[in-house]
């Protein structure tokens, strides 16, 4: 069995940095961490290759990201807690994607590896907040998407039942394999790597690749490949002040009532 | 005097600190300054009544516990006075008693501390600290709403003093009001004493000589009873002196730059003898290393159970049914190459002892610092709710931990001699704490009354036997109320007259900390 896991590098604290000129997120790679839904993804699928390989089955688990050069250390870190492979797929032709030419980079690194039996995204990243590169890996490979999931129950040659959300509260799903699934934080809690696997991984080849060498389309990929527009992006102003009211119970409502018309207008 | 109030219902909790002892008194008051702590010592002075210094009231030996008299709070006294850059570079920060670790050590990663009114001098240095790497006070105690105050008096500790020693190398300035108020100015390196003689100077051009014990102390972690040594330096006598000297009214503490790199390493052991080897070899070896934790089979049971039927802990990391011992190791360094060789050198030693590199939880990210973390303070705060459990249906029991520490080349004596004994007396237990010290902190989990009776009998004769192997009654937590007869078995009867011949000869009528330290009948007649 083959799993794939994409992952995201993202700001380590809550702090983002904007950069006054582009009004993007400042990415310079020494602050960044593992998406945290992106670590349950991973989790689930070692968990996975765990029980596959109990019953003597083979089951590889392969990372892969969308990232600058940096991102090797994330991926790194994968392979030492248990990734077999890693994929980075660092360009400068990737830069300014949004999530559509995102899951174009990541679609064409996904086919240049062996065929994968299951992929796994995080539901959606802590920066971007936009829950979209599964549903669209699921779109681009033409196969099953099962989102929110919370708990694998069991899988089996043929296909993968898991516990994921839904409008009328959790459900379960038996999904056939291939297919892609999109994790929610409380899946599980990544395992810490082992001095064994830090070893190991400081040795585990992780594989960078271009643009043109897993054949993405140029006119598909990076900001010229991205119909989402950011028109305006600004950090909000969170200015607070206190004012005190003084009179009768009468007199402070209406003061209240004035301000709320205030802040209204 | 309006700063003094009746100890009413209201404040309650200040009758018990975090030891679980309870204790009375008929007064309390919440001074905000210097000024205000010396004419309440003054006006008590007059009435010879009994003082209680307290802080935070994390303690574990009681010493913040009243005993009568008046409960002197200081955790209101918790401003930042002042920081100084010396010429080599290093920052030394005043603050007052009250300030509280976790409060420090937010502003000192923010590299900004409240600076309120204070002088240029000092508004110039906070400007460089700005500038300069992270600085760190690197006392650790577990509990961290300690006060620094507190801390000082009982001479802390904690998992990183290991590397660093215990708070007080790392403080450099202390203000002390003796018992009728006067006050005693020390900063470190300006006052010794002349073998075991101690002239001390106080504000008010009062001298005072000390003759002081005549005993040597174990050379291990110690915090039992008065620091003394030859020739030593007049701070060291009040760091640790467990609030019966004087209140400390302001601290000079010394900081240092921060590690650029911290990661943490659990080590599982399916054997306590694997993990003692382990620790044996590694001391020497790993000079990165910071500290040295330990946990053994019934603390990770504990923890298991716990993740299993409590949502609050269904967090912590899943541990190996295999696993039935485990020490975390911390190692520090300036580069993340320089961690991987120690690491490196770790998992040979671990291969070497009887552990493997395969049952390691190598945390290098916050996250994962974060997972530990939660870990190790999972195992305290899990025994603690237990003992409260318990104490519902019989409020006798209360928790008995040991705080013994011996020399390097004993703790394999000292582990055997905690196992048997607590096999021989049939008695429920969980350990942890700082093997790299050889400084366990032995929990008797008393089922009921007769356990805690044979739990205390237990300690009594460890704190003889631990004496006999050259190690000290309590190394961190301090006497305080609840480990003075232990001080007794260590020293020696005539030796604890010596000391309190010089509480006496500083605070004549035995009026602060009373009951820690000594029994009350050293020091009747007063001086």
């Amino acid at each position: 069995m083959h799993v794939v896991v994409c992952i995201k590098a993202v700001p380590g604290s809550t702090e983002v940095k904007m950069d006054p000129e582009t009004h993007t997120i400042v990415r310079d790679g020494r602050e960044a961490v593992i998406n945290p839904f992106d670590a349950s993804a991973l989790e689930l699928a070692l968990e996975l290759a765990d029980a596959r390989r109990a019953a003597g089955e083979d089951c590889s688990v392969t990372v892969v990201s969308m990232g600058i050069p940096a991102t090797e250390r994330i991926l790194r870190d994968a392979c030492a807690r248990g990734a077999t492979d890693a994929l980075l797929l660092s360009d400068r032709a990737f830069a300014g994607a949004d999530t559509l030419a995102t899951c174009h980079a990541l679609a064409c690194g996904i086919r240049a590896l062996p065929a994968a039996d299951l992929i796994l995204c995080g539901k959606m990243a802590v920066d971007g907040d936009t829950a979209q590169i599964g549903p669209e890996l699921a779109g681009a490979f033409d196969l099953p998407c099962v989102t929110d999931v919370s708990e694998l129950v069991g899988t089996g040659d043929e296909s993968i039942v898991v516990r994921c959300g839904s409008d009328e509260g959790p459900v379960a799903v038996e999904a056939p394999l291939p297919c892609v699934l999109t994790v929610a934080k409380e899946a599980a809690q990544l395992r810490m790597p082992s001095i064994a696997g830090v070893r190991a991984a400081e040795d585990a080849p992780v594989a960078v690749r271009g643009a043109e060498d897993v054949g993405a389309d140029p006119a598909r990929i990076g900001l010229s490949g991205s119909p989402t527009q950011v028109v305006h992006c600004f950090v909000p102003d969170r200015s607070g002040a206190v004012r005190l009211f003084d009179g009768s119970a009468e007199e402070q409502a209406a003061a209240l009532a004035g301000i709320i018309e205030e802040v209204r207008s | 005097m309006a700063l003094i109030k009746p100890l009413s219902e209201n404040y309650d909790e200040y009758r018990r600190d975090e030891s679980r002892a309870q204790g009375d008194a008929e007064t309390i008051s919440f001074p905000t300054s210097e000024d205000e702590v010396r004419a309440l010592l003054r006006e008590l002075h007059a009435s010879h009544t009994p003082v209680t210094a307290q802080g935070a009231r994390t303690g574990l030996a009681a010493g913040a516990v009243p005993t009568g008299g008046h409960v002197m709070n200081l955790s209101r006294m918790n401003a930042y006075l002042g920081l100084r850059r010396s010429s080599d570079g290093r920052f030394f920060l005043r603050a007052q008693p009250g300030v509280v670790l976790s409060e420090l050590r937010k502003h000192l990663r923010a590299r900004a501390l409240p600076a309120r009114d204070w002088d240029s001098e000092s508004l110039a240095a906070a400007q460089e600290l700005a500038q300069a790497p992270e600085q760190i006070f690197p006392t650790d105690p577990t509990e961290t709403s300690a006060c620094l105050g507190g801390m000082a008096a009982c001479n802390a500790s904690g998992a990183r003093s290991y590397a660093y020693g215990p708070m007080r190398p790392h403080v450099s300035g202390l203000r002390v009001a003796l018992a009728n108020g006067d006050m005693v100015a020390l900063r470190r390196g300006e006052l010794g004493a002349h073998g075991r003689t101690l002239e001390l100077a106080t504000e008010s051009g009062r001298l005072i000589t000390l003759d002081l014990p005549t005993y040597v102390m174990p050379q291990t972690k110690n915090a039992s009873g008065y620091f003394v040594e030859d020739n030593m330096d007049a701070i060291d006598l009040f760091i640790g002196s467990d609030g019966t000297l004087g209140v400390i009214t302001e601290l000079e503490l010394e900081l240092m730059p921060a590690p650029a790199v911290t990661w943490g390493v659990s080590c599982f052991f399916t054997t306590e003898a694997a993990a003692v080897a382990f620790t044996q070899a590694a001391r020497p070896a790993l000079g990165l290393a910071t500290a040295f934790e330990y946990f053994d089979a019934a603390a990770l049971n504990i923890l298991r159970t716990q993740r299993e039927n409590s949502t609050a802990f269904s967090a912590l990391p899943a541990i190996d049914p295999k696993a039935a011992c485990c020490i975390f190791v911390e190692l520090a360094g300036a580069s993340e190459a320089e961690l991987l060789a120690e690491l490196c050198r770790l998992g040979e030693l671990l291969e070497q002892t009887g552990g493997s590199e395969k049952a390691t939880w190598v945390a290098r990210t916050d996250v994962d610092r974060e997972a530990q973390r939660f870990f190790r303070h999972a195992v305290p705060e899990s025994v603690n709710m237990l003992i409260d459990e318990r104490r519902r249906t019989d409020p006798i029991i209360t928790k008995l931990g040991s705080d013994m520490s011996v020399p390097d080349d004993r703790l394999a004596d000292v582990m055997e001699l905690y196992r048997s004994s607590l096999a021989e007396a049939g008695l429920e237990s969980a350990a942890w704490g700082h093997i790299g010290n050889n400084h366990l902190h032995v929990n008797v989990l008393p089922r009921n009354a007769q356990d805690y009776a044979r739990g205390k009998e237990l300690f009594e004769s460890w704190a003889a036997r631990v004496t006999a192997m050259g190690g000290a009654v309590s190394a961190e937590h301090g006497v305080g109320k609840l480990k003075r007869s232990f001080l007794a078995v260590m020293y020696g009867e005539d030796h604890v007259r010596e000391m309190a011949r010089v509480k006496l000869a500083l605070d004549p009528y035995g009026q602060l900390g009373r009951g820690n330290l000594f029994d009350p009948a050293y020091l009747e007649g007063g001086a």
